[in-house]
């Protein structure tokens, strides 16, 4: 039963980590970015492709991963988003292109990574980093587990220090409520909005590392399971907050665990999808969500 | 031209059922209502027809009737259900409306055929069947983009809160859009198994949303000539682009990914616009203001803070 | 009354009648449903037309990759030794990019296509399913590999040289005596229905037999990433043996976790294993064993004659399965065009059925026979050892 918990919690670490960089640009410069599960995929691509060239140990896989996602989202927003944001005649058509835009784009690493894998699964074995095993009170747990929980903690806190403390954070804020009023203010939504990106995409690339190496394999579609999965959480905890985010997680994961052990293992998928429906009918808001920090 | 339609006969079926998955999508977008519902209709009328051809040996033209009203009243309990949200929030809940029906479908047991789903499922619908209901599809929707109705929907979409304070009851126009969205998904899903004699869960997961997306966003999301025309391109682009062999997917992400950035209005969109600058070009004294659904060329959802609607 | 409408009215009707004219017209000049080929008077013409209708991209693709380089390897031997004369076997493939709809419309392009007198069908059930109606209403002799499922042999033009795995599973009970295992626990994926049938039915009948018990089963679905919930509820019955049947990257990953919660033991496991799909597991991954239908050290001298040439072929590459089941199905269709003396496709279906009685060896084994127009084999019992494929036994032909 506890060891189900701290698998639970492991888990939940997995998708706060991806959930973050998601939560961070949507609920600041309003960006739903869809290639977030493409670009989580293919930074542990790389990472698998540099491995026989290049002995890394887990600290380069992980700089590989973080360096990638984040140059990927940088690249995403360059090229698309931001095109799609100067030529949409509002803010509300500007979602909607920059959710398609994000699909579209979201296609097109998963393509190359299944061309070049045949959709086999892919590690990253031979790295230098050994996933060790230990039992402490009866409890087991790895070493991959423990980085992968002190990681998301620190990440999350880190996180949310940055946006209510730091001029950035307190910038980025205040173009989620008047973006305007806040360039007139010499902020560079801009500048902003790219490091935004990029840090979203440094958190994926992480995501990716720990997710890796934790199961030990995944595949070119492994990204948009979670994609979901982080929607969940988003909602669960109510766009904009990073309490909510780390909230939200924890709740999927430990219902996903309970529904898998207690019943026959099919219904895990409804518990994502039906927890986004319910929250959004009773709470769209979700259960942290601040509507201050929203759209005017 | 019997050669080429026995040769592509499966593409020229997925045409018409294209162009219905394709027109259930746009219409409640053109109402405002940002819904993916119609692919979670295609899903419960592709597998209720199913079923009772299946199992009852049902006439395929009553099947469909009857999955359609099943996936109307479905579609206007969610509409009932969702009628306070908007925006992002609201595509997220059909969104996840749609995966649930996935969801369910796998684990119907021996009904729905589990992850392998149903096969078997022999009908006598024809290509004129085909034809027939599509262009009832789109003939029922081009009406209700002229005229009287068409004003209305469009006003229901750009400003809410001057419609409701005109008398147009906008609550009842967004409701019937789950309605109709609800009738013409169900109808393509159902005509999708009868004419392929199989249904699987993964013919009705996120794949089918992303592709009746791309088909508005591409065609045009305003007109139900835009849906037809990303449904026709969307069908016949995948056997043309396998010439680039192992590229095809990149392309083909590439194709979508440049439509959404460059092309918001969609490919009809470019056409109305360079339309309109032509009229308009011709015209030699000063106009008043052009009509309000010319206007519109992009589709606008209505404001809302955290996915409360007006 | 708006004028508008009465319009659209007018031209919806003009629409109709148009869009009915062109139905028809089509209807009436569309080819009958088994053609004659291109051979005009008797006797094999100079070239016969195979389509290999298989993923080449997507999940499925690398059985659809192997099973192409079987076809191709047997079909350069058949025109190599002029086994059907003068007459040249020609293969073309077409990707089905592992979408039913792309299935279903190059079965239909090849069914329109007179001069196509036989196809190999795809390794995917869902889109074998969906190609075989239309193939078994036109009567186009259809050779299956793979897609296990139910619905894809349905008629005298349909056959599948893959034998299911329920009828060699079996195998796994000298290996389960000799471990003396008196109870087994299940992991099994919900997204196969082989693996579905294998872990519900299956395994369990081989269990009773054996008198061994099932401790717990556990169903998990295809998208099932982290198995560290199921594999401790398995644990916790603590069963003398575990049973892990799952798909693709599923199995390194269980493994792992298999050995991280502390059980050292062998682990039976099913051939979506294969295929190096266990490497990224390392060490972790030694010590699952399953029955498969062909491994190329196996040692009847059919077999190994296939994998001679198929080596020489690819640079040294030892065959998979895929293979070895596509280059009997190649062969067996060559021998059903050589009975017929035609490559008209209602006499290759009739030959079938007679070539279908007869056992022969191929690159499957010795002795391999039809049944209900599925093929059955000894099969052969693996163990991955971390790095390779180690043969532990064979069976003997039924």
């Amino acid at each position: 039963m506890l060891q189900d918990l701290l698998g639970a919690l492991g888990l939940a670490s997995i998708y706060l980590l991806f959930a973050l960089g998601m939560s961070l640009t949507w609920g600041t410069i309003d960006i739903l970015n869809f290639s977030h599960g493409s670009i989580f995929m293919f930074s542990a691509f790389t990472a698998h492709l540099l491995i026989p060239y290049v002995p890394m140990g887990f600290v380069g896989v992980a700089l590989v991963c973080i360096v990638v996602g984040a140059l990927m989202s940088l690249l995403v927003q360059v090229v698309a988003f931001e095109q799609i944001i100067k030529r949409a005649r509002n803010r509300n058509t500007a979602e909607r292109q920059i959710l398609i835009g994000g699909i579209g784009v979201a296609i097109i690493p998963l393509a190359i990574a299944q061309e070049v894998t045949k959709s086999n699964p892919f590690g990253f074995i031979d790295s230098g980093f050994e996933v060790t095993t230990w039992t402490f009170m009866g409890l087991r747990g790895t070493n991959i587990l423990l980085i992968t929980l002190t990681a998301a903690a620190a990440l999350a806190v880190g996180t949310a220090m940055w946006l209510r403390r730091s001029r950035h954070g307190l910038a980025l804020r205040s173009i989620g409520v008047d973006s305007e009023v806040s360039a007139m203010m010499g902020v560079d939504r801009r500048r902003l909005a790219i490091v935004t990106m990029a840090v979203s995409g440094g958190l994926a690339g992480l995501a990716a590392c720990l997710f890796t190496y934790t199961l030990g394999a995944i595949t070119p579609e492994s990204g948009d399971t979670l994609l979901i999965k982080a929607f969940a959480c988003i909602i669960l905890g109510g766009v904009g907050s990073t309490g909510g985010v780390v909230l939200g997680s924890v709740l999927l994961a430990v219902t996903e665990t309970v529904v898998l052990t207690r019943t026959s293992g099919l219904w895990v998928e409804a518990v994502a999808f039906g927890l986004i429906f319910l929250v959004l009918l009773v709470k769209p808001s979700g259960l942290f969500g601040r509507k201050e920090v929203r759209r005017t | 031209m019997s050669d080429f339609y026995a040769a592509n006969l499966v593409l020229i079926q997925s045409t018409f059922i294209g162009i219905l998955l394709a027109v259930s999508v746009q219409v409640p977008m053109r109402a405002g209502v940002f819904s993916f519902a119609g692919a979670g209709s295609y899903g419960i009328g592709a597998y209720v027809s199913a079923i009772l051809v299946l199992k009852t040996g049902m006439p395929s033209l009553l099947a469909i009737l009857m999955s359609g009203i099943v996936a109307m009243v479905v579609g206007l309990l969610l509409g009932l259900l969702v009628a306070h949200l908007g925006g992002l929030y609201l595509a997220m809940a059909t969104v996840s409306f749609d995966l649930i029906v996935s969801v369910l479908a796998i684990n119907g047991g021996d009904l729905t055929g589990g992850v392998t789903g149903l096969f078997g499922v022999l009908s006598d619908v024809t290509i004129f069947h085909l034809i027939g209901l599509a262009l009832l599809g789109i003939v029922g929707v081009a009406l209700t983009e002229r005229g009287r109705v068409g004003r209305r929907v469009d006003a229901v979409r750009d400003d809410p809160e001057l419609a409701q304070s005109v008398g147009i009851s906008v609550r009842r126009y967004r409701l019937a859009a789950f309605v109709v969205s609800g009738l013409l998904g169900s109808v393509a899903g159902s005509l999708n198994s009868l004419v392929r004699s199989t249904i699987s869960p993964s013919d009705i997961g996120f794949s089918l949303i992303v592709l009746a997306l791309t088909m508005i966003i591409v065609g045009g999301a305003q007109s139900w000539k835009g849906a037809v025309l990303g449904a026709v391109i969307f069908t016949w682009l995948p056997p043309l682009l396998a010439g680039f062999g192992q590229l095809q997917h990149v392309v083909y992400g590439v194709i979508v990914a440049t439509a959404a950035i460059f092309v918001p209005g969609g490919l009809y969109g470019i056409y109305s616009e360079a339309r309109y600058r032509r009229t308009r070009a011709k015209r030699k004294t000063p106009q008043r203001e052009a009509p309000a659904h010319e206007q519109a060329l992009a589709i606008s959802v209505p404001n809302g803070d955290a996915g409360r609607s007006a | 009354m708006d004028w508008t409408a009465v319009r659209l009215g007018r031209r919806g009707a003009v629409a109709v009648v148009a869009a009915a004219a062109l139905g028809m017209s089509a209807c009436s000049s569309s080819s009958g449903t088994s053609s004659t080929s291109a051979a005009a008077g008797g006797g094999l013409p100079a070239t016969i037309n195979v389509v290999s209708i298989n993923p080449q991209t997507g999940p499925a693709a690398f059985a659809g990759l192997a099973a192409n380089k079987g076809y191709d390897l047997a079909i350069k031997e058949i025109n190599d030794s002029k086994f059907l004369g003068s007459t040249t076997l020609t293969l073309s493939k077409v990707d089905t990019k592992g979408d039913i709809k792309t299935a279903a419309s190059s079965a239909s392009t090849a069914i329109a296509d007179k001069n196509v007198s036989a196809i190999f069908g795809s390794v995917s059930s869902q889109e074998a399913i969906a190609m075989s109606p239309l193939v078994q209403q036109a009567g186009l002799p259809t050779i299956y590999t793979q897609a296990g499922s139910d619905g894809v042999v349905v008629g005298d033009a349909t056959y599948r040289a893959t034998p299911l795995m329920r009828t060699y599973y079996s195998l796994v009970k000298k290996y389960v005596q000799e471990k003396g295992w008196k109870s087994v626990g299940i992991i099994h994926t919900a997204a196969a229905p082989t693996l579905v049938d294998i872990g519900t039915k299956a395994l369990p009948a081989i269990a009773t037999e054996l008198g061994m018990t099932v401790t717990t089963t556990v169903a998990v679905q295809g998208t099932t990433q982290d198995f560290a919930a199921p594999i401790s509820q398995v644990l916790a019955s603590k069963p003398d043996g575990v049973a892990i049947l799952l798909v693709g990257a599923q199995n390194p990953t269980a493994m792992k976790q298999l050995r991280q919660a502390g059980y050292t033991g062998d682990v039976l496991g099913n051939s979506g294993a294969s295929a190096g799909n266990l490497k990224p597991a390392g060490a972790d991954g030694a010590g699952m064993v399953w029955p498969v239908d062909f491994n190329f050290q196996q040692k009847a001298e059919a077999s190994q004659k296939f994998v001679k040439a198929y080596q020489a072929a690819n640079s040294g590459e030892n065959p998979l399965n895929y293979a070895a089941e596509a280059y009997d199905a190649a062969w067996f269709l060559a021998k059903s065009i050589k009975a017929a003396g035609s490559a008209d496709r209602a006499k290759i279906k009739t030959a079938m059925a007679t070539v279908a009685s007869e056992k022969f060896d191929g690159a499957l084994g010795n002795g391999l026979t039809w049944k209900d127009r599925d093929i059955v084999v000894p099969g052969v019992m693996i163990r991955w050892d971390g790095t390779g494929d180690v043969l532990l036994y064979e069976g003997s032909a039924s």
